[in-house]
């Protein structure tokens, strides 16, 4: 039996989509109900919706052999996995947002509010920049016009939010996409199958 | 009824003591402390950056071990030949995803002196073999990479470059561009006979033909390349061992000839693993509890070595 994590929500929608052209369906997977846990017998493969943070965590404790987590939250939570295909939909940036009128004062500590806090600690770490983390679950465009922080670190895809709420980018950083990540030791004794999934998926790019 | 007698990691120690005196290593068994400073200079090394402290008798810092390996390197007393021993001790760390530090059961092994081809070899089917002992008629790998190979095609960006090797990260890779050779590295995966004249073929590299000396276990050795130790401390060839149905690694090692100089031994080779035991017996118990709702979730033990022990 392979065990599958999927991302609830949008991301999660469109990972399954690639997984059903590919020929791995699985029966009622998209209707809205409470369920979570979905099995193919005949592929013999069972899939889960689980939240997208999460994701890593079910796929490094080997609870799924494979799964499809966000680059955002790879970077975050650097799990020990493989990370086997960019599986090239949910595209979006992680940038440093500020209002229009921020001027940066390189002497004095930048407050960063952020969802996620190891890699905007990283970011300015390596550009050797003091700061102070405000780590926020969301509406993070609020924190700058409120005067919580003086930028955010967040996740762009069109910067409609942003422009919305008179911010701006000041800096991409890193690219982001749904990946296909792989339990390490699953991946050793699964090879056959977690490798015919991988060259299906490729074929669908 | 429960048996109190071994837990299944020190059942699984006693028979890798039997194993390794089987091949003529000698017990080596750590009595005393290191000081704290003995660590801190070489937490690379270490798996965790956090050591346990305390402060001795005579006010010393001193720290609880978080390895076993520098320890029996700092007290060698002689590099003439090739010295063998094995341990079987506990070790502090803060596992990765763990919050606070654990005690961890830890067997392995060091071989130190003037290696031959056959001492790496015979170290290499010490790490099958101790898949073997433990792993109860499951299936085991040992994935066998080289670090001194990849040390000399990756030069630039080199901690972003091993990452991705370690993830398997093609596309990663590709975004970096680097050589092609490290790309067909990255993607080279298999058993020897298949894997190494691929190698060659890639780099020109003879520095896994040690493998084709060891056929008896091509079915459980694999090439893989996503096996990256610290460059750093580590040579020659690297090295991680995983048991089906254990979600992390359970063996791990390599040649580190560079640590053995940076401690004072020039032109002394060094080779080892340790087997982590506690993660085997975290999960020899979970499959137990499994195997009380259905069939058991594996054969009865079977051990490899001669004189092995088994739990009735």
């Amino acid at each position: 039996m392979l065990n599958i994590a999927l991302p609830k929500g949008r991301l999660g929608e469109k990972v399954y989509k690639l997984f059903a052209k590919a020929g791995y369906e699985f029966e009622g997977i998209l209707d809205s109900s409470r369920r979570l846990v979905f099995e193919n017998e005949a592929l013999h493969m069972r899939c889960f919706w689980v939240k997208p943070f999460d994701v890593p965590v079910y796929v490094e404790r080997g609870t799924a052999d494979i799964g499809a987590a966000g680059k955002d939250i790879l970077l975050e939570r650097s799990p020990d996995v493989y990370e086997l295909l960019d599986l090239g939909v949910g595209k979006c940036r992680m940038a440093v947002a500020a209002r229009e009128d921020f001027v940066d004062e390189p002497e004095r500590t930048l407050r960063v509010a952020t969802e996620f806090p190891n890699i905007a600690g990283n970011y300015y770490a390596e550009l050797g920049r003091d700061i102070d983390i405000i780590t926020l679950r969301g509406s993070l465009e609020l924190a700058p016009v409120l005067g919580l922080s003086d930028v955010i670190v967040d996740i762009v895809e069109t910067g409609t939010t942003l422009r919305e709420n008179n911010l701006r980018v000041v800096n991409y950083f890193a690219d982001l996409s749904a990946r296909l990540i792989a339990n390490k030791s699953a991946y050793k004794f699964k090879r056959e199958i977690i490798t015919e999934i991988m060259r299906r998926l490729r074929g669908h790019d | 009824m429960p048996d109190y007698r071994l837990r299944p990691e020190e059942l699984a120690a006693l028979n890798l003591r039997s194993l390794y005196s089987d091949y003529g290593y000698s017990f080596y068994r750590m009595s005393r402390f290191e000081e704290y400073d003995f660590y801190a200079d070489k937490k690379d090394f270490l798996l965790s950056k956090n050591i346990l402290t305390f402060t001795d008798a005579d006010g010393k810092l001193m720290a609880l071990r978080p390895d076993v390996t520098l320890s029996i390197i700092r007290h060698i007393r002689s590099t003439e030949g090739v010295q063998k021993f094995f341990y079987d001790e506990k070790v502090y760390r803060v596992p990765r995803n763990a919050e606070n530090f654990h005690e961890i059961a830890q067997s392995g092994i060091e071989c130190i002196g003037n290696l031959s081809d056959d001492d790496v070899r015979e170290v290499l089917e010490l790490a099958v073999l101790s898949l073997h002992t433990i792993a109860d008629g499951r299936r085991c790998v040992l994935d066998v990479s080289h670090a001194g190979l990849i040390a000399s095609l990756v030069h630039e960006n080199r901690n972003d470059i091993l990452k991705c090797l370690a993830e398997k990260n093609i596309h990663g890779l590709k975004s970096l561009d680097v050589p092609e050779e490290v790309i067909a590295l990255a993607e080279l995966e298999g058993s020897p006979e298949s894997a190494l004249p691929k190698l060659r073929d890639i780099t020109g590299s003879h520095a896994l033909d040690v493998l084709s000396m060891l056929e008896k276990y091509h079915g459980e050795i694999h090439v893989d390349f996503s096996t990256v130790n610290s460059l750093n401390y580590y040579n020659g060839i690297v090295f991680s061992g995983y048991i089906e149905g254990i979600s992390e690694s359970i063996l791990s090692g390599g040649q580190y000839d560079n640590l053995m100089s940076m401690m004072g031994h020039k032109n002394v080779k060094g080779l080892g693993f340790a087997v982590n035991l506690s993660t085997y017996g975290d999960t020899a118990s979970q499959s137990a509890a499994h195997s009380v709702h259905g069939s058991p979730a594996h054969p009865p033990a079977k051990t490899s070595g001669k004189g092995g022990i088994h739990n009735a």
